[in-house]
């Protein structure tokens, strides 16, 4: 019995809600697929060992670091990056949140924390300052000192209605069959 | 950039089996094995994808033990109902493993086969007394925790060897159990891990992070460890983390602070 081994594969994704059909080689990496295939730049690259946050993109509404995630890996899912947050055009709330509260300086950290922070805010039951605190704690900023980027996402959070309830991990879990 | 290498989807345990190889490498969460490729100090020429290998993943009770598939993701364990009823200890770990990214990716199977020293899953694993699961091309065998992760970056597997599941054994009912731990940056200073089983007179201690693998000490009730004596035995290892002497001065002041937190352990 021989498992096929392949040096180009295809896949099928969406990006922000657009289907996108691409060949890529399997060691193609999700953050060089997002910024040099498609163009979007918004994501970016900085540590490449999972532990600055900075290219955080959510792929099943689970929060990854896409320096370190094969675009392969990305087959089949719903991928979404800093530029999908905008609504209408417009800055959504979470996004206006970090500007009223100064969350960002140089801004170079700002897409992995609005990604960060977008998958605690769809999957909390109630988002304490302490679990944001304890979520965004594996995103470094070098600018703002934190407490501004937590008091923007808290101020989001306190305006959540009750039970938009989506514990961590079980949002993506159940889609995925509920393993 | 990453060095390019050949990609295998095996879809059953056999020819996942068949895949694997000395330069032919099983490849789930990639949180361990894309980073020490990038860093080049491994280049296998194929990555095997275990991830749509059935035999591998689910969470069930079997035999008296919880049965944990080697491909389970750290952020799934911590809200896994079979996890969080038998072993809520091993479910608050794996929900504080690295940050989220890493439980959203990593896998426990993997966690466990790069033998990384400063392991919070591991140092817990060994509490509970879990065995690793092994299939080879002789067959399946069982190996505990402990002498699974034999060393630093050394879990004792040859390379046609796969990590099916972790068995843990169900903890009697009255069994408490504690992970405490210091965490300054992505990984431990210290991780201390405690279980006592009051009704069966067995406590073990584990002392992971500070050394280059876990220490595990058995005793008969917490109240025989004398925190001072027990980091005496450590065998620390200076890193960024902090020296030799300090670390064991951390192990005891957390060694102390978990025989404490027992009392009112869940």
């Amino acid at each position: 019995m021989s498992v096929t081994e392949s040096a180009i594969v295809e896949i099928s994704l969406t990006v922000n809600g657009i289907p996108v059909e691409r060949t890529v080689t399997p060691r193609t990496l999700l953050v060089d697929f997002l910024r040099e295939d498609l163009g979007l730049t918004g994501t970016k690259v900085s540590c490449e060992l999972q532990v600055c946050g900075v290219c955080t993109v959510l792929v099943n509404d689970r929060p990854v670091s896409a320096c370190t995630f094969l675009a392969v890996d990305a087959d089949g899912t719903r991928v979404r990056t800093v530029e999908g947050l905008a609504e209408n055009g417009a800055p959504n709330k979470l996004q206006e949140a970090f500007i009223s509260h100064h969350a960002l300086q140089c801004g170079f950290c700002t897409p992995g924390f609005l990604m960060m922070a977008t998958a605690l805010l769809e999957s909390g039951e109630d988002v304490e300052r302490e679990d944001i605190v304890e979520h965004l704690e594996g995103n470094i900023c070098r600018c703002t000192g934190y407490q501004p980027i937590i008091d923007a996402v808290e101020e989001v959070a306190a305006s959540l209605p009750p039970c938009m309830a989506r514990r961590n991990g079980h949002a993506a879990t159940r889609e995925a069959g509920g393993q | 950039m990453l060095p390019s290498f050949r990609l295998a989807r095996p879809q059953n345990l056999t020819d996942a089996l068949a895949a694997i190889g000395e330069e032919k490498v099983p490849y789930c969460g990639g949180t361990e094995l894309l980073l020490a490729m990038r860093a080049g100090l491994t280049r296998p020429e194929t990555l095997v994808d275990i991830k749509r290998v059935p035999e591998l993943s689910g969470v069930e009770v079997r035999d008296g033990a919880v049965v944990i598939g080697a491909v389970e993701r750290h952020m799934d364990l911590a809200v896994n109902s079979i996890v969080r009823e038998h072993l809520p200890m091993l479910a608050r770990v794996e929900g504080a493993v690295g940050n989220a990214r890493v439980r959203a990716q990593g896998s426990i199977g993997g966690n466990l086969c790069f033998a990384e020293p400063k392991s919070d899953v591991a140092t817990a694993l060994v509490a509970y007394g879990a065995e690793a699961t092994i299939a080879g091309p002789g067959g399946q065998r069982s190996v505990p925790v402990e002498e699974f992760v034999a060393g630093p970056y050394w879990a004792d597997k040859e390379p046609e060897e796969l990590l099916v599941d972790i068995r843990v054994p169900v903890p009697a009912a009255g069994t408490r159990a504690v992970y405490l731990k210091y965490q300054i940056i992505e990984r431990p200073t210290v991780g201390v891990a405690l279980l006592h089983d009051a009704g069966a007179g067995k406590c073990r201690l584990v002392v992971g992070a500070v050394g280059e693998v876990q220490t595990l000490f058995t005793f008969s009730d917490p109240a025989e460890i004398d925190p001072a004596a027990v980091a005496e035995e450590l065998d620390p290892t200076p890193d960024l983390s902090g020296s030799e002497r300090y670390k064991r001065h951390v192990a005891g002041v957390f060694i102390g602070r978990a025989v404490r937190a027992m009392a009112e352990a869940a």
